[in-house]
């Protein structure tokens, strides 16, 4: 197919770097990225962190500035969610009824934060964490003493438990599983990070909600535990995961199954569409459905394979997964499969300022963490990328320098 | 122009893949600078990622570039220009040369201008 125009559904993380990618990979043909938000681009990450915290500003959360997209010749049309697609056109139609047409159709709208079933009501207090409206709502409802409850122990919960509570907000942090996030971190880890709240003065709580109470206004006051416990609050998050945001691709009959389905050069079940980041759902070689990611830097990582699949270029090779959080002192990376079968290998140790946490299976390393030492985690993720063969005994000894270990010298 | 150079390091004290971090106190620039050992070259940017704060003096330092060692943000070390996500601002660089074993740096001296 001759490609000279691609509209871009979706100007986030995946998005935009299909944008930017096409143009460094040499397309010189009309790009357009059409996002609901009346915002350019920006990142999200900071949402829960220093954005919430107030220490940093919409115009630095930018992926680039106004003047990139005039050199590049990237058009943006924000403001307007789309409401429907026909790929056989490949039209997109706006909620303010303009339709634009492209030869190829880029999905990259991302998730939608998952509501509590309980929260049926018109409450003002009840909030979720997706885009910057809602981190400056969240923001402006915390400040010294406001009781927050925190549904979901996720990475955005907890990450959101810190923030507030630096904010001087008296935080309860619920989530069924104890510790949470074992299938992100590995067990180890997450019994480490689940212990660290306490420090920040975060109350941890297993359990789920079984009732929200509201006042005459309808904003909520409190929350049943299943456990009976009442809890008085002024205000909740709700971090409870994503649903990949598929209605239109749905709609529009293409193959979806927890995300839109796409092979490895980022294709639907129509050849005129593609779908990538949080949305989209790999099926590998062998047919089998991946597990969809929902984080940064495979979000980049999809943009730049889909901008190389509408260009008919070959997949570039893998990365290991890699990603990051932020909370109270600590800055936490992973890289490749924290909870596949393995054993743990400790360099340094939970009571340090910095450890890092392999995985190892006989010689090869299949993910580590660290705390606080972001380099060996940089070092992991080269080495599984690569396949270099590793000892428990050069992994777990401080002295042996990792930046070394990649290029396959002990030293 | 006043002479505003300082002997940082001699040559072999930076490891390759290596940096040191120069203080601000030291150089009165507005940041701490970064001075890199990368494959044989010395480079200087200055230290605090355009993105967050992060020292590009402990990053990861490899085929001319460096990726900060928070959100691992890339640019290119001899023109300080971002190469990726989430940084989108271009680092200022600084001249650094290598002279008879020392290497010495001129803060505010943009690299490859002759100071
Ligand atoms: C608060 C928060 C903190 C995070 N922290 C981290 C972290 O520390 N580390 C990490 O690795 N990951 C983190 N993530 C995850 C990371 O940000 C996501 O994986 C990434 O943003 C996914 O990119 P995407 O482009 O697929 O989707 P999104 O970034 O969600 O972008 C989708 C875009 O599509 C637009 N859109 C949706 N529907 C429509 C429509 N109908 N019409 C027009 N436009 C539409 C939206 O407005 C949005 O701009 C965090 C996410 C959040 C929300």
């Amino acid at each position: 197919m001759n490609v000279s125009s691609v509209l871009i559904a979706g100007g986030g993380m995946a998005g935009f770097q299909t944008a930017s990618s096409l143009r460094e990979l040499g397309y010189a043909g009309d790009i357009t990225i059409v996002d609901a938000s009346t915002a350019p681009p920006y990142d999200r990450p900071p949402l829960s962190k220093d954005y919430l915290l107030g220490s940093s500003t919409i115009e630095h959360l930018a992926f680039a500035k106004p003047e990139w997209y005039v050199e590049k010749n990237i058009a943006l049309v924000l403001g307007s969610a789309i409401t429907a697609l026909d790929p056989d056109s490949g039209t997109v139609t706006l909620a303010n009824g303009r339709d634009l047409c492209a030869d190829v159709v880029v999905l990259a709208l991302g998730g939608a934060a998952r509501k509590l079933p309980l929260d049926t009501g018109t409450a003002s207090n009840i909030h979720t964490l997706r885009t910057v409206e809602d981190a400056n709502a969240l923001h402006a409802a915390i400040s010294v003493g406001t009781r927050l409850l925190i549904v979901g122990a996720g990475l955005i919960g907890a990450e959101t438990a810190s923030s507030a509570a630096t904010l001087g907000a008296t935080v309860t942090l619920v989530d069924p599983f104890e510790p949470p996030l074992v299938p992100v971190v590995g067990l180890d880890m997450a019994r480490y990070l689940h212990a660290h709240h306490a420090g920040s003065g975060i109350r941890t709580i297993q359990g789920s909600l079984t009732q929200l109470i509201a006042d005459d206004s309808g904003d909520y006051v409190a929350a049943v535990l299943e456990s009976g416990e009442r809890l008085d609050i002024d205000q909740i998050l709700v971090g409870i995961g994503i649903t990949p945001n598929t209605q239109l691709a749905v709609a529009a009959g293409l193959e979806v199954d927890n995300g839109v389905i796409v092979d490895s050069n980022h294709r639907t079940s129509h050849p005129r569409v593609f779908s990538t980041g949080d949305m989209a759902r790999t099926r590998t070689a062998d047919g089998e459905l991946a597990r969809r990611n929902e984080h940064w830097e495979s979000a980049r990582l999809s943009g730049t394979a889909t901008a190389r699949g509408i260009l008919g270029l070959e997949p570039d090779h893998a990365d290991s997964h890699w990603f990051w959080s932020d909370r109270a002192g600590i800055h936490l990376e992973v890289a490749g499969d924290m909870s596949a079968a393995a054993e743990s290998v400790f360099r340094g140790s939970t009571q340090d300022d910095s450890f890092v946490l392999f995985r190892v299976n006989g010689s090869t390393l299949v993910a580590a963490a660290s705390i606080n030492d972001s380099m060996a985690v940089r070092a992991a993720r080269r080495i599984i990328a690569a396949g270099t063969a590793v000892t428990a005994a050069d992994l777990a000894n401080p002295a042996v320098n990792l930046k070394k270990l990649t290029r396959g010298i002990a030293s | 122009m006043s002479e505003n150079k300082f002997v940082v390091a001699q040559d072999g004290d930076i490891e390759d893949g290596e940096a040191i971090k120069i203080d601000r106190a030291i150089t009165g620039a507005d940041d701490d600078i970064a001075v890199f050992f990368d494959n044989g070259e010395y480079f200087a940017l200055n230290d605090t990622c355009s993105h967050a704060t992060a020292s590009l003096s402990e990053g990861w330092i490899e085929n001319g570039e460096v990726e900060c060692p928070m959100h691992s943000g890339r640019f290119c070390l001899a023109s300080g220009e971002v190469l990726s996500m989430p940084a989108s601002e271009n680092m200022r660089t600084h001249r650094v040369v290598l002279e008879n074993g020392d290497v010495i740096l001129y803060p505010g001296v943009p690299a490859g201008v002759k100071a």
